[in-house]
């Protein structure tokens, strides 16, 4: 008995030993950890997601153009305040006839590896993607309507188009200079595709030193011989988190120093921390209310209620939507309120139509409106005329947290006018198909991000869209819009550019095939007891420009 | 039937069952509503459509599911390629192999340690019913059992983070990110603690439960009455005669869960940001990336088969009646 006893008693002194034994190297590593020989000014950044790849051909993650924007370098590239400025190019010019823009670069470009850049490497490397579109899938709608690329000698850069190109700075802040002995030796586009670039080579203002492929952790570090001036910090960190609580609380204890997307529901209690300044800075997102434009004679048929198309209803939807209550109620007050779909935010406000008179939010309005369209109020609340009743699909993608209780408030405003909106998550897939282009929906809440050029997120608006793959879910369909739109591709003067895109906001704006209920803020916060310096702007507190003039404090 | 004919026409069945497997992955994610191209590149204002429809010629999607695609994929599985994946663009076979080991690791050594708490706590709170000691062991499983996965991980982490200065996500510290694990094993011990910890805790009450209930059981049947009246001490029958009986379901559990170890803790690798196949899993479905999808689910329906099969061979071996039979 007592030999038994003593095996039950090794038994669990080893147990114990065993889970000492797991605990043991934690007091040691946490004391070795500061001295690793990481420099104490590396910045840390967590973010949720990770680039899918460095390979600019195959690269559709924002996570991936943020790194991009760190090791990379364009001619040209969008400031802080939305205009366009020099990166590699000291100086550009367009001739008389919009054809041909000339480049002269700065001097004492090198690449990470200390070769010396030429203009030739950058030809090469726009032609590579005039060569082989599909397999330069990320880039090249960026070189559309390009002709010619040449590099009469190491300094000059000559870009000859086919028709002027209006956006072509915005173009060019895409068009990567990647080093073209990584990227030579792909001879089929799906080779190329499957080139994930991990040990990218470029000219910007931090060198690549490892990307983990699995976990996503980036460690960058200062190129000391950038051409503009080297960072004044040693290094990036970029650690990948799967969920938002872990990552607040990381930066919370100090794990990392910068958080690049805030959750609004966490916002205010990471304003409260200690040693950390949080910002919210007006981005470009925006939500919309997307109202079924489809043609009748589309093929297939939409589904959508014909009462839609009547713009009385319309104007009366617009009169039932309490923008400011969705800024306030839903988006905690970190948005603001939106009207056209070029945000504020686009060339420092440039596009911006100033123009545009907002419907105000009052549902006896909207009623009267409906009334003297001839819609009559039911005994069930809800309007009818003939065969039309005013009952609608509200439907939104599954996948969000913030849309479902705008449709709640939503509904509740339309039933006050005598409309009725039932809301329905659907999952995102099938709400793409239901949408593009089968037009089979009433009304849907979703949302943009648009570029920095507006060229994009009008497009959207445009009848060529609404295709399979395209991008248009209103299904708008209007051909004097639809004219400005190529228009406006090829009007290289800026002033007169603005002119037609805020005729175009104005069309879509009182046509409402979307309703744009509101801009969000993006939402950063970082340690500013250890980093200061960082450049508050639509690009983020982690964009090169941000980093660069970032300084550790002493 | 001698043993070896037993082990051989279990390993057909198996190699039957996984055939079915292959076959119904390939259908069941072809149901699915979606385009695949428009899953990998999102709602992304750089692809047209005409760049679209390239890649979707690119993955043969442009052609009829049966027979084109899925002898495509037939043919190529036969030569024991398991295809590149859509969305990561690599290999799927070395991206499952990576995170295969993350997730033997972790849930291995959190089954390991749950096994043998949990099997300890219910031998002794069955053996001392209803004492202090199986009340209080059986109030402590029920509520590990109960607790949500997410909450009682956050929870673990917050605190953990704040008091004892442990990492909030991850295998390794950044800085040791790429190189081979064993080189930095303090630091992923440190990254281990809590995830382990939580799911410990987690698993820890089933086992416990079913340990005590079988443990009542046996030690109600009369050969545990007759050897007590032989003079055995509570420890001589508890160890020669009880446990040995009421591991029985205690393996069938151990080989369950270990099948499903490599669909991984989606919610603690979700909770503690760690690199593991759950995370995979769910990207794979959520990008609708077939291969990855494909080669993700094979994975997981070999291990629940080896698992089952070891189960039956472990059976075999702790209980006579079931070799004789």
């Amino acid at each position: 008995m007592k030999r038994n006893l003593l095996y039950v008693l090794v038994l669990v002194t080893l147990l114990l030993s065993a889970c000492g034994g797991g605990t043991a190297p934690t007091a040691t590593s946490a004391t070795e950890a500061p001295a690793s020989g990481i420099s104490d000014a590396t910045l840390k950044i967590g973010w949720i997601g990770k680039p899918d790849t460095l390979n600019p051909a195959y690269a559709f993650l924002t996570e991936s153009y943020t790194i991009f924007d760190l090791i990379y370098s364009t001619l040209v590239t969008e400031s802080a305040d939305g205009t366009y400025v020099g990166m590699l190019a000291k100086d550009w010019s367009v001739s008389e006839d919009g054809l041909t823009w000339t480049y002269h670069l700065k001097d004492g470009i090198q690449w990470h590896n200390g070769e010396p850049f030429t203009a030739g490497q950058l030809a090469w490397a726009i032609n590579a993607i005039m060569k082989d579109p599909d397999g330069w899938a990320a880039s090249a709608n960026y070189t559309g309507g390009f002709k010619e690329v040449t590099a009469p000698d190491d300094k000059t850069l000559v870009i000859v188009t086919e028709y002027p190109i209006a956006n072509m700075d915005y173009r060019t802040s895409f068009l990567y200079a990647v080093y073209p002995p990584d990227f030579e030796t792909f001879t089929t586009s799906e080779d190329l595709q499957n080139f994930t670039n991990f040990n990218a080579i470029g000219t910007g203002p931090f060198k690549l030193n490892t990307f983990d492929k699995d976990t996503g952790v980036l460690l960058l570090g200062a190129n000391p011989a950038y051409f503009d001036g080297a960072p004044k910090i040693g290094g990036v960190i970029f650690q990948t988190f799967d969920n938002t609580d872990a990552m607040i609380q990381a930066l919370k204890v100090g794990d990392i120093d910068l958080v690049n997307e805030v959750p609004a529901s966490a916002f205010e209690t990471v304003k409260g921390f200690e040693n950390v300044t949080a910002s919210a800075i007006d981005g470009r997102y925006f939500n919309e209310l997307i109202i079924n434009s489809v043609d009748p004679n589309n093929d297939p048929a939409p589904t959508g209620n014909p009462a839609l198309a009547d713009p009385a209803v319309r104007l009366a939807i617009a009169h039932s939507i309490n923008k400011q209550d969705i800024v306030e109620v839903v988006a905690q007050g970190l948005a603001t309120p939106g009207d056209t779909i070029v945000p504020p935010t686009l060339g420092g406000g440039f596009w911006h139509s100033p123009n545009i008179k907002e419907i105000p939010f009052d549902t006896a309005e909207a009623g009267r409106v409906l009334e003297d369209a001839g819609y009559v109020l039911g005994s069930d609340g809800v309007r009818a005329k003939g065969d039309l009743r005013l009952e609608f699909r509200l439907q939104f993608p599954s996948d969000s947290a913030v849309y479902p209780r705008i449709a709640d408030l939503m509904a509740g405003w339309f039933a006050q006018a005598g409309m009725k909106a039932t809301p329905e998550a659907v999952d995102p897939d099938a709400l793409v198909a239901a949408t593009t282009p089968a037009g089979d929906y009433d009304l849907v809440l979703w949302g943009w991000g648009p570029d920095p050029d507006p060229d994009f997120i009008l497009s959207v608006m445009t009848t060529d869209q609404f295709v399979d793959g395209g991008w248009s879910d209103s299904g708008y369909h209007n051909p004097e819009y639809d004219q400005l739109y190529l228009d406006q591709q090829q009007i290289v003067d800026k002033a007169e550019r603005q002119k037609v895109v805020w005729k175009m906001q104005e069309m879509v704006f009182n046509d409402r095939p979307y309703i744009v209920m509101y801009y969000e803020k993006m939402l950063q916060a970082y340690r500013s007891d250890r980093f200061t310096g960082f450049i508050e702007s639509p690009l983020g507190i982690e964009s090169a420009q941000s980093l660069l003039s970032v300084t550790a404090v002493k | 039937m001698n043993r070896r004919d037993y082990l051989l026409r279990k390993f057909g069945l198996s190699m039957v069952t996984i055939f079915v497997v292959v076959i119904i992955n390939f259908l069941l994610f072809r149901v699915l509503p979606g385009d695949p191209v428009r899953a990998v590149v999102g709602r992304n204002v750089r692809i047209s459509a005409q760049t679209q429809q390239a890649l979707r010629e690119q993955f043969g999607l442009d052609k009829p599911v049966f027979p084109d695609q899925f002898f495509d994929t037939l043919g190529q599985w036969a030569q024991g390629n398991l295809g590149v994946s859509w969305s990561l663009r690599r290999p799927v076979s070395e991206v499952l192999m990576s995170k295969l080991w993350n997730t033997v690791l972790l849930i291995g050594l959190g089954q390991l340690l749950s096994i043998i708490f949990g099997v300890i706590l219910g031998l002794l709170a069955g053996w001392k019913r209803k004492t202090a000691i199986d009340v209080g062991a059986l109030t402590f499983s029920l509520i590990a059992w109960a607790i949500p996965t997410f909450w009682l991980g956050i929870i673990l982490l917050a605190a953990g983070s704040t008091w004892f200065g442990l990492p909030t996500g991850g295998i390794v510290s950044p800085i040791n990110v790429g190189k081979p694990l064993y080189t930095v094993i303090p630091d992923v011990a440190r990254h281990l603690i809590l995830p382990t910890f939580t799911l410990t805790i987690l698993y820890l009450g089933e086992y416990m439960l079913i340990m005590r209930s079988s443990i009542l059981e046996v030690l109600s049947e009369d050969y545990i009455l007759t050897a007590k009246a032989k003079g055995m001490s509570h420890w001589q029958v508890l160890w020669k005669h009880a446990l040995k009986n009421a591991m029985l379901p205690i393996v069938t559990l151990i080989a369950l869960n270990l099948g499903f170890t490599v669909s991984g803790a989606i919610y603690i690798e979700t909770v503690f940001s760690y690199d593991g196949l759950g995370k995979l899993f769910q990207t794979a479905l959520t990008k609708q990336d077939y291969p990855l999808l494909q080669g993700a689910f094979l994975l997981l329906a070999v291990s629940v088969i080896i698992a089952n099969m070891a189960a039956d061979v472990l059976y075999a071996v702790l209980d006579p009646r079931v070799k004789e039979s």
